[in-house]
């Protein structure tokens, strides 16, 4: 996709749909090909996407929380939907670092649930998540951050095939560094995991892991797949159009004269 | 224990001179809060182009082979104090506080110990 495509598309409304729920200020789940987003009156509370660890492999991979803390609180207030609250009351987790892990969670699974090109959108009114309430973020500002993000990747380094193709690092130029943050992900490249599966083993989000890995290739560290050029196809055309002979004029007159007479 | 909307008050409220905070996603480049800032500082811009004043003070270190940590950086204009304030607990996964301050009110001592402990109460 060349800069200019990229910047008209962006132009388009991230999801109509969503726009009209915010400002009917409905609650539910709304649901699509890559994600859910869960309402509660019009504002977004909480997001999740297949694309994307969740808030249990940030908060325990990727923060301090031991994973047996999180099944506790699955388990004890999953049912009333208020593990959140759970977490932070057991002394389990701070609530300002819950409140941090949460919003950046929501962010980055909104960013996979509203990306381009995924299928129908459904809404299930009045359906909510059992993580329960921590914060509640406008519409808009998920739509707005969706678009920056999107074209962030690009400005820094336009191969899209990057975010889905296995990492493969490669050596540094002599001279070249690589920070404490790029040498944990390259080490956990192994040629096979993609921006994804590199982002559950280190229990960061998704769309991090997509932008350090489109910086490292801009930096020559990480392979930048091409898109397999498709060869062009070569049919043999038939001899009457490459051994062209002058046209038969009269041929041609005569044709015509006796269309036109039958007319 | 406090909340991002309360850390981000206290900041305002408590230390002198300040125009806006922000607590910004360093993986990202999104602040995940404001306050302050107005037209003359659009405090989102300002979250993601600090978060690359971050990156390369990061990078700048690891080529000079300091095993160390940023604690803040400083950037003094000729009205404004801009500090940025890493969290630490956070190590790799990163957020920082952005705090811009008028230079004719600001205390920077001040500030920085403020800051500090705004920080502290926020992980904590």
């Amino acid at each position: 996709m060349t800069p200019a495509q990229a910047g008209g598309l962006t132009a388009v409304a991230i999801s109509p749909l969503l726009t009209r729920l915010a400002a009917e200020r409905a609650t539910g789940a709304l649901l699509r090909d890559r994600g859910t987003l869960f309402l509660e009156d019009g504002r977004i509370v909480h997001a999740e996407s297949p694309a994307t660890p969740g808030l249990d492999v940030l908060l325990t991979t990727g923060g301090g929380l031991a994973p047996e803390r999180w099944r506790e609180a699955v388990d004890r207030a999953g049912a009333r939907r208020q593990v959140a609250r759970f977490l932070v009351d057991s002394g389990g987790l701070a609530g300002g670092e819950l409140e941090i892990c949460h919003l950046a969670a929501i962010f980055d699974a909104a960013f996979f649930a509203l990306s381009p090109g995924t299928g129908p959108s459904r809404f299930r009114r009045g359906a909510t998540h059992w993580i329960g309430s921590v914060r509640s973020v406008p519409a808009a500002a998920v739509e707005r951050e969706t678009r920056r993000r999107r074209e962030l990747l690009d400005a820094v380094w336009p191969y899209p095939l990057l975010d889905t193709s296995p990492v493969i690092p490669r050596a540094a130029a002599p001279g070249q560094t690589v920070t404490a943050r790029q040498r944990t992900l390259l080490a956990r490249a192994d040629g096979v995991r993609t921006p994804a599966d590199l982002a559950w083993v280190l229990g960061r989000p998704a769309f991090h892991t997509l932008l350090d890995v489109r910086r490292l290739a801009a930096a020559g560290l990480v392979e930048t797949p091409h898109a397999p050029v498709l060869a062009p196809v070569e049919t043999p055309l038939p001899d009457w159009i490459t051994q062209t002979q002058s046209p038969d004029v009269a041929l041609l007159r005569r044709l015509r004269d006796a269309l036109e007479a039958s007319l | 224990m406090a909340n991002v909307e309360t850390a981000l008050k206290e900041t305002l409220a408590t230390i002198d001179g300040a125009i806006g905070a922000a607590l910004v996603d360093y993986g990202s480049g999104m602040a995940l809060g404001t306050i302050g800032g107005g037209k003359d500082l659009d405090l989102t811009v300002a979250a993601a182009g600090n978060t690359d004043v971050v990156r390369a003070k990061v990078r700048t270190m690891d080529m000079l082979g300091l095993k160390d940590e940023i604690e803040d950086i400083l950037i003094t204009l000729g009205t404004q104090y801009h500090l940025i304030r890493l969290m630490k607990s956070r190590d790799s996964q990163g957020f920082f506080l952005y705090l811009a301050l008028d230079r004719g009110r600001a205390n920077l001592a001040m500030a920085r110990h403020q800051l500090q402990k705004i920080e502290a109460e926020l992980e904590i």
